[in-house]
């Protein structure tokens, strides 16, 4: 009963592409014929889009067609009385699913079988439209006029919602006319302009004067649906153009604001008027309340570590900190609490010369499986092609490709919404000359050091700088931080990255090196969205057993965190650890400590944690410790179901485990899971864990039996895998 | 265009800005999100919470606390948000008129006014403000926490505390201390004679034992010093007064000596009834009852600190001399004399203080130990004649009430199922029972823990909260390093962000309408629709 082109999936499914029965038609189609009299009750399906992966379900279920009259429906079965979760809806492009069945009568049978019938089940399909607004500016030579080209390939009536501003306030004005053909005021406020149709799409011309500072707008497509950039008005400066003014013979000079609307936004601001004000300040309150939370953690952390070291300080600080009002820096270096990195190489993305074009080329992708915030490799020149052995700092030519490539892969992130991690190497540096002794440690390029920023402890290098304030990498030389011209420099530096590059933050390599009291000064300093560090220490062991408490482990990492005054939150080696026994030994009761919280840092201080199961080090090519094979899922479970920030390893999304990592980012993006997030663990036994996390989650991962219990929230599964499930509450 | 809201109360007011408390989470699309409808044609509006009695509870009383100002009356209508949150300072936090771990302070603060706490509460040390001298006063220390106070834009609620702390190492002034070597019978005293350094004993009150002035006018001349030193805060930041009253400040006798260590069953206490004064004010009493013969001293057959209360046979249970007339006597008197300490005090306080805008607040303790015994021997031996047969808290209230002043309950982190069966203690009793009895009489309460991180003691705070015990105020106690710990901390702040939502009850919510409204809005599971809180 196979249809043609199908295949088995695993032993439980078939896969059967659509077809359209004639090249006319606009409907595809599958016929199953199947005999009336097997055994067959009912038949299960879901729809699958080949192209984005998506699949289309029935209430969170699969559909079901119900063959025999007997079978109790479970609430997913078509053909009975249920409505449709999803509301019919009017674009052109939905494929509406016709369900067509028939069978003969087979009248010995005691049970009627089906006869037939028709219905129709609306489906949401997810289209994903990759339209363009070209903006063009010229101006021409000894004209008082700028004129503006906006072009885009939008199908339908566009509107240009549009004003010109005179400061970087961007404060919206309605300039002189004249304006374009189809213009109208709105509100006194805007101009309304109708695009006209060109052969693909739709354009106009503006004409502006010259002394104008920009030029805003939205795009309008119908009563309801608004185009912006990422939520912000579209923003062209016009500054640039009139600067260039009277160049040479060549009719004009072309700055072009491309704004990739990736797609038609669903811009919900104006969906039902009226809620407009109210929802912006709602979202302001959310942004508000994050970042207040953050600070709350930031000043807890600080006052933590006074408090612990019992040392009373003294009122010579009392000047400088009286008049330190409480301002919010909203820039906390934890991001917006919702983050989910990911770790955009491996140990061999240096080999092909060009892996920031190559990765470029992904940047759409991944962002579309959910992931907010990218962490590429690091960008100095370095004596080791994976770049961890920096020498110039400042010259961001490397294995990974120039310093330009780099700035338009950062360009391109940010395009789809991407926040950037720069992998920055503070620890250490590789030196460019010998001294008279033959060691290397006087250092060239535009921070040309002497050995005195080199740690006076190592013998290996010689330096004359004060002892390590942590512990020394051993191949090459470690920079002593307690020198003021060091970071001095280090910050210039960091802040030339976030300014040149435009990095939106930090992935801080090797910070058992130095105080973390330093990474506060850096990131103080550079101000990043996010930032996390590196401090990977063994956990204890006794005989070759790893203990159940790792709680002296997770505080070192929690210290460093205070250390940083939780400016940064670190990796958390503790819970990769402990997932790595629990799963490998079958000892899944690790999962909770003494407690009954996670055993990682992430029971402790979850918004500082960055969860993860596998980066360049520990798996790739080098595999200083790998995540148990086969067993990748389980941790992806639990990480991108638990509070923390998780993170996700380059080599796990081009494997065969992508389309699973990107039901569980998706499903953590549903439900609001947060680096807050509260988890309640309901199992921790030999065989079997199992958690709820904000009543709105449940998972489970380990071989052993556990099911959510029916209540209020009324659980429905919503990802399987191999020894992992995850449901959703469904009320 | 369809449009299908649900709400649970049709008075939508906009949540308030300034922090993250109530938990009304917004989701809506992330805004980068791709993009599957042009034309969106159903909007439903849902709040997680399911429909049901205590989602609609919190949306009409956040819209309620935005339009009353705080008032100090209506105990009807309590709710949760109504109840101001304070943490207390550090006992340490002022040495020697200078202010400890400054940075550590001032972030702290900032993180509090943050969470949304009401203030902080200051103890202010007798020992350290009066310490070389009588008479001569250093607040410098204190008032520039009280301008960072100010700053940080908090309430403070200041402790008085006329004794001493022996964790922190805070003694009484040395002045004091220094009469106390010759004249030893300033303090309270055990039945060994021995005695206890941390407070005055309440039978010199009115003696003039001081440089020739009497402990009352010596504190009195201390709470007018402070008026005038704060005055520019009093009113505005300061917005309470707790008045020191004997041991830890507490309204009792120090009848326990020492700290019990943890894990052991505590025992019954001492009567303090030793020192000269006492015993003479005890023999004016009996002979005034014509009972002079039990004015010599206190019950002979009373057990020892740290025996249990069966060791002896005044607390026994039944025929225990607690019940007999001789028992009724000497309890009368030792309860009566410790009330009569109160009320001198905090009616000197009202005085002091009564053209000041503040409350004025006094500490009760919570003596729950050997609680389910017929006659309680932890509160008779700390001045509470409060057994099985008698209602002892109702006189407290009453001297609280007369006063005009709150009181002060410790111990709302304390939940009976983690004391030591063999204590036969119930907190939780204790202060249900202190509870009634200052509702009776009107007295506000104001709630503090016992300590920091006690097992489910933040959902013992939150119980409490909810209850009749707690209608005023609640000061934790207190920031430090543990508090800010991250074991603790990220628990505090789930605890005050929680604390204006109430708990779902399941109970409460009727499952039938749970089905409807699933069913309702089987639209929100789609990605496509807006999720929206409306309160």
């Amino acid at each position: 009963m196979w249809p043609h082109g199908s295949i088995p999936i695993k032993d439980y499914a078939i896969e059967t592409p659509f077809k359209k029965p004639s090249k006319d038609d606009t409907f595809h189609e599958v016929k199953i014929d199947f005999n009336p009299s097997s055994a067959i009750e009912a038949i299960h399906f879901i729809l699958k889009d080949e192209e984005t992966g998506a699949s289309y379900q029935h209430k969170g279920r699969d559909f079901r067609v119900s063959l025999v009259n007997y079978l109790e429906d479970d609430g997913n079965m078509i053909h009975a009385k249920s409505s449709f979760g999803k509301w019919p809806d009017a674009v052109e492009q939905l494929p509406n699913m016709v369900l067509k069945a028939e069978a003969s009568c087979d009248s010995k049978n005691e049970n009627r079988r089906l006869e037939g019938f028709y219905e129709e089940q609306p489906i949401v399909k997810e289209v994903s439209v990759g339209n363009m607004v070209n903006v063009a500016i010229r101006k021409f030579p000894d004209a008082a006029n700028i004129v503006l080209h906006l072009e885009t390939d939008i199908p339908g009536d566009v509107v240009v919602h549009w004003g010109v501003c005179r400061d970087d306030a961007k404060t919206w004005e309605i300039p002189a006319v004249p304006y374009p053909p189809e213009t109208t005021v709105f509100r006194n406020k805007a101009l309304r302009t109708l695009l006209q149709p060109t052969g693909n799409g739709s354009r106009a011309l503006f004409t502006l004067d010259e002394k104008l500072d920009g030029f805003l707008f939205v795009l309008k497509l119908d009563a309801n649906s608004w185009v912006n950039f990422q939520g912000n008005d579209f923003y062209i400066p016009l500054s640039s153009a009139r600067s260039v003014k009277g160049q040479s013979d060549s009719e004009s000079e072309e700055t072009s604001g491309k704004a990739h609307t990736d797609g038609i936004i669903n811009e919900i601001r104006n969906l039902v008027s009226g809620l407009n004000s109210e929802k912006s300040l709602q979202t302001k309150v959310k942004e508000a309340k994050e970042s207040i939370l953050n600070e709350i953690e930031k000043l807890a952390a600080e006052a933590y570590s006074i408090f612990r070291s019992s040392t009373p300080s003294y009122p010579e600080e009392d000047s400088d900190a009286d008049d330190a009002e409480p301002t919010i820096n909203i820039s906390s270096g934890t991001g917006s609490g919702f983050e989910i990195l990911c770790q955009g190489f491996n140990w061999e993305s240096n080999k092909s010369g060009r892996w920031y074009m190559e990765l470029k080329e992904k940047a759409s992708e991944i962002s579309s499986l959910g992931f907010t915030v990218i962490w590429l490799p690091p960008p100095t020149e370095s004596v080791s092609p994976e770049g961890y052995m920096p020498k110039d700092l400042y010259n961001l030519n490397s294995r990974y490709g120039t310093i330009d490539e780099l700035k338009d892969l950062v360009k391109s992130l940010h395009g789809v919404g991407l926040k950037v991690l720069g992998d920055v190497v503070l620890n250490h540096r590789c030196a460019h000359y010998q001294n008279q002794n033959g060691v290397w440690n006087i250092f060239g390029g535009r921070l040309n050091w002497d050995d005195r920023a080199v740690v006076g402890d190592d013998p290996h290098f010689q330096g004359r700088g004060n002892k390590s304030s942590g512990d020394n990498f051993h191949a090459a030389p470690n920079i002593d931080h307690s020198q003021d011209f060091v970071r001095k420099d280090l910050i210039e530096w960091l802040c030339w990255l976030r300014e040149e590059i435009g990095y939106d933050g930090w992935r801080l390599d090797f910070v058992r090196g130095f105080w973390g009291g330093y990474v506060k000064d850096y990131l103080d300093a550079s101000e990043p969205y996010f930032a996390v560090g590196e401090y990977w220490d063994s956990l204890s062991y006794t005989y070759g057993e790893m203990d159940h408490n790792q709680d002296a482990h997770r505080q070192r990492i929690v210290d460093w965190i205070n250390a940083t005054n939780g400016t940064a939150g670190a990796f958390d080696v503790t819970t990769k650890g402990i997932l790595h026994s629990a799963l490998e030994r079958r000892e899944y009761w690790r999962l909770s400590d003494q407690k009954g919280k996670p055993p990682g840092v992430v029971g402790w201080w979850p918004s500082r944690a960055v969860t993860f199961i596998e980066n360049h080090d520990t798996g790739s090519t080098q595999g200083h410790w790998r995540f148990p094979g086969g067993k990748e899922m389980q941790g992806y479970a639990y990480i991108l179901t638990h509070p923390g920030t998780p993170a996700v390893f380059y080599d796990h999304i081009v494997s065969h485990h992508r389309s699973e990592i990107g039901a569980l980012i998706s499903l953590r993006n549903r439900n609001k899971i947060h680096c807050r997030s509260i988890v309640e663990i309901v199992k921790a036994e030999r065989d079997v864990y199992a958690a709820t996390i904000d009543d709105r989650v449940a998972m489970k991962i380990g071989p052993g039996y556990y099911e959510p219990p029916s209540g209020p929230q009324r659980w429905s599964l919503a990802l399987e895998g191999y020894d992992y499930k995850v449901w959703e509450a469904s009320s | 265009m369809e449009v299908s809201v649900i709400r649970s109360c049709s008075q939508a007011t906009n949540p308030k800005t300034e922090l993250g408390f109530s938990d009304s989470r917004f989701s809506f699309g992330k805004f980068n999100e791709k993009l599957f409808s042009r034309k969106p044609n159903s909007v439903s509006f849902e709040s997680p919470l399911r429909r049901g009695k205590s989602g609609l509870r919190i949306t009409a009383q956040a819209a309620q606390s935005d339009r009353l100002p705080k008032s100090k009356s209506s105990t009807k209508s309590k709710t949760l948000n109504r109840i101001r949150l304070f943490a207390g300072l550090p006992l340490d936090v002022v040495s020697g008129g200078t202010v400890n771990q400054f940075r550590a302070i001032s972030a702290g603060l900032k993180a509090l006014k943050l969470l949304g706490l009401e203030g902080v509460e200051l103890p202010i040390w007798w020992g350290v403000v009066e310490h070389e001298s009588m008479g001569k006063y250093n607040w410098s220390g204190y008032l520039t926490i009280a301008e960072m106070v100010r700053k940080a834009g908090l309430k403070l609620n200041v402790t008085l505390c006329f004794h001493a702390s022996s964790q922190p190492k805070i003694p009484l002034p040395e002045w004091v201390l220094d009469i106390g070597k010759t004249k030893s019978n300033i303090f309270f005293k055990d039945r060994a004679g021995k005695p206890y350094r941390g407070c005055l004993s309440l039978a010199v009150d009115e003696l003039a034992v001081l440089n020739g002035k009497t402990p009352m006018e010596v504190y009195q001349d201390f709470c007018e010093s402070f008026k005038s030193a704060f005055s520019a805060f009093i009113g505005s930041t300061i917005t309470g007064i707790t008045m020191g009253l004997g041991p830890d400040g507490e309204l009792r006798y120090p009848s326990h000596r020492g700290f019990a260590k943890s894990g052991t069953v505590p025992g019954a206490g001492e009567f303090q009834c030793y020192d000269k004064n006492m015993l003479h004010l005890l023999k004016q009493h009996a002979e005034a009852c014509g009972k002079p013969k039990w004015g010599l001293g206190g019950p002979h057959n009373a057990p020892a600190y740290s025996e249990l209360p069966t060791a002896n046979t005044f607390f026994k249970d039944h025929g225990g001399s607690w019940e007999s007339p001789y028992g009724d006597f000497f309890l009368s008197w030792y309860s009566s004399q410790l009330i009569a300490h109160g009320d001198r005090l905090l009616s000197l306080a009202s005085s002091v203080f009564s053209d000041s805008a503040v409350n004025i607040f006094g500490k009760v303790p919570l003596m729950h130990s050997w609680h389910g015994t017929r006659s309680h021997p932890s509160e008779l031996t700390a001045g509470f004649y409060n057994t099985a047969t008698r209602k002892g808290y109702k006189e407290v209230a009453e001297m609280f009430a007369r006063n005009s002043c709150k009181i002060i309950l410790p111990g709302m982190d304390q939940s009976d199922k983690y004391q030591l069966k063999e204590s036969l203690s119930s907190p939780e009793l204790l202060l249900a029972e202190i509870g009634t009895a200052c509702n009776k009489h009107g007295v506000g309460i104001s709630g503090q823990n016992s300590t920091v991180g006690a097992p489910d003691g933040l959902k013992q705070i939150k119980k409490n909260m909810l209850s009749e015990n707690l209608n005023d105020s609640f000061i934790f106690q207190r920031i430090g390093a543990q508090f800010f710990a991250p074991e603790h901390f990220p628990l505090f702040i789930e605890f005050v962000r929680k604390l204006n939502q109430p708990e779902p009850h399941s109970g409460n919510l009727p499952t039938k309408e749970g089905t409807t409204t699933a069913t309702d809005s089987v639209h929100t599971r789609s990605n496509l629709s807006i999720h929206m809180q409306s309160a």
